[in-house]
């Protein structure tokens, strides 16, 4: 039996995929591994699923922009966006928590709230300063 | 494989319009037919929409248009792939024929997006991107060009003037477009380099302004297509479909070796040019998907226009003018002639038809003596793009 901890405990934690036989890392998941075609099951019913390997810690900002026109769910006058790339080479969109940032900046993501909608909480990757 | 020409064209206003979806796709296939020649006789018919189901609360919409304008019993779909659908559903229809399944085929594309308010329409197109990697940020189409516009100015030293340039060209042409949603010019006066530029032309999604976006639309614009050996039933001259080329990418804008490079248009191209047997040197005029100016600029080189970060050159020389010697988005293009989603790929090549035929003249924006064009048409951020080449015959 599930307790109602365990039902609604939500992981707050961003993954990147390993595929378990050839060990390619993705974000997001795929179905099949690109490079050997293993398939993943998220049900775990016929194929185990990926490997889940944390996403946070130092990466490289590629490019950002802040906008001002929100949709739903964003309690702020603006939000600011960024496409980083980790040292082993996955990159990842991710919530820019810096007032004034610069192209080719090391930043450090950490998990965190990204969006609040009614009845769903969303967490994502923000990034930091490094 | 048969040969396909376009007999017919039609197209409804593009701006607010307080009419049902299926109205606004009606008034544009009648204006498509009277433009043929005829009442009836349509074997099939495609409708390209991307968010009837999710802002206008119907679905099937194909079935209704054809029961609206009474054409049953032909055939009939919807067709969805996001802001290409229009240009999907033109291959589609092309498909139809060139199997022999058709002989005559109307494709419509339309959208009412103004139904709801601008957050829920800008939320809507961002339902395409990626549910847990992308859409649950918040991100929108709009933080994706800021992105790219970024990225593409730090590498190749494009300025946000050159923008300006493009959006003043744009409301330039649009003007002269009575389908055109917005017909107000603008100068650069106003939108750059004035003492009110930031409140006229206000950061929208950092580095693009306000004037670098295309508007939310509502509108329809349609075609009536045929096989060639059936084109003289039409009072109109064909313009012939010459080649249509499509190619996907990655969903997640980030997972792409290059951020830059929009491999899905070069690949669409590609195969469009290789189809017509010509090549970007042979088109006289284009349609590109400019929903943010920056798409105008990429896509120009992607489609082999210009090498990677010529664009700007370019636009300083007025190559791209409708006196230039590379017109592009004659229209107003989606900055400033609309785009309402599911019609704008139809509505794209609707204008290079009116370019070919030499019917611009009359709305004073005609491309001298135009033999080739292309219109490509881009889904998602890059991620499923179709190019069509139309040829004069």
């Amino acid at each position: 039996m599930v307790s109602t901890t365990e039902l609604y405990a939500v992981d707050t934690h961003v993954y990147a995929s390993r595929c378990p036989r050839c060990g390619a890392l993705y974000h997001p998941a795929p179905m099949v591994c690109k490079t050997c075609r293993t398939r993943r099951d998220p049900s775990v019913t016929v194929f185990p699923d990926f490997d889940k390997v944390p996403m946070e810690g130092p990466c490289k900002l590629l490019t950002w922009t802040r906008i001002y026109a929100l949709p739903d769910g964003i309690d702020r006058p603006s939000s600011t966006f960024g496409i980083v790339e980790f040292p082993n080479g996955l990159r990842a969109l991710g919530q820019l928590m810096v007032d004034e940032p610069r192209s080719g900046a090391a930043l450090v993501a950490r998990s965190g709230l990204v969006r609040e909608l009614v009845g769903r909480d969303f967490y994502g990757l923000q990034l930091f300063s490094a | 494989m048969r040969q396909v020409g376009i007999v017919g064209i039609g197209h409804s206003k593009f701006g607010r319009m307080d009419f049902d979806l299926v109205d606004i796709l009606a008034w544009s296939s009648l204006e498509a037919m009277k433009d043929a020649g005829i009442s009836g006789g349509i074997d099939q018919v495609f409708v390209a929409n991307m968010g009837a189901g999710a802002i206008n609360h119907q679905t099937a919409v194909a079935s209704s248009l054809v029961s609206r304008i009474f054409l049953e019993p032909a055939m009939a779909e919807t067709v969805e792939n996001g802001p290409a659908s229009g240009a999907s559903a033109v291959k589609c229809g092309y498909m139809a024929i060139a199997s022999g399944m058709a002989d005559v085929v109307l494709v419509t594309g339309g959208e009412r997006m103004r139904e709801v308010i601008p957050w829920k329409a800008t939320d809507f197109v961002a339902t395409l991107t990626h549910p847990d990697a992308e859409y649950a940020y918040g991100v929108t189409l709009p933080a994706f060009g800021g992105m790219y516009t970024r990225a593409y100015m730090e590498r190749y030293g494009l300025e946000e003037r050159h923008l300006a340039m493009l959006a003043v060209k744009a409301h330039r042409n649009a003007e002269r477009n009575p389908f055109a949603h917005i017909e107000e010019s603008a100068s650069m006066g106003g939108i750059w380099d004035g003492p009110h530029r930031d409140v006229v032309n206000p950061i929208m999604a950092d580095p693009l302004r306000l004037y670098d976006m295309c508007p939310v639309s509502d509108g329809a614009a349609s075609l009536v297509l045929c096989a060639m050996e059936v084109a003289d039933r039409f009072p109109k001259k064909p313009v012939r479909i010459a080649g249509i080329g499509q190619a996907t990418d990655t969903h997640c804008v980030h997972n792409r070796e290059d951020i830059l490079d929009l491999k899905a248009v070069r690949l669409a191209a590609e195969r469009a040019y290789t189809m017509a047997g010509l090549g970007p040197e042979d088109v006289s005029c284009a349609e590109l998907h400019d929903a943010f100016l920056i798409l105008e600029v990429a896509i120009s080189e992607a489609v082999g226009f210009w090498k990677p970060g010529e664009a700007k050159l370019a636009i300083e020389r007025g190559d791209t003018e409708i006196r230039g010697t590379r017109p592009i988005n004659t229209s107003g293009g989606l900055k400033a002639k609309g785009h309402p989603v599911g019609a704008t790929g139809v509505s794209q090549i609707h204008e290079i038809v009116k370019q070919l035929r030499g019917e611009a003249a009359r709305e004073d924006r005609q491309v001298n003596d135009p033999k080739v064009g292309l219109a490509v048409n881009f889904g998602g951020f890059g991620n499923n793009v179709v190019a069509t080449i139309l040829a004069k015959e």
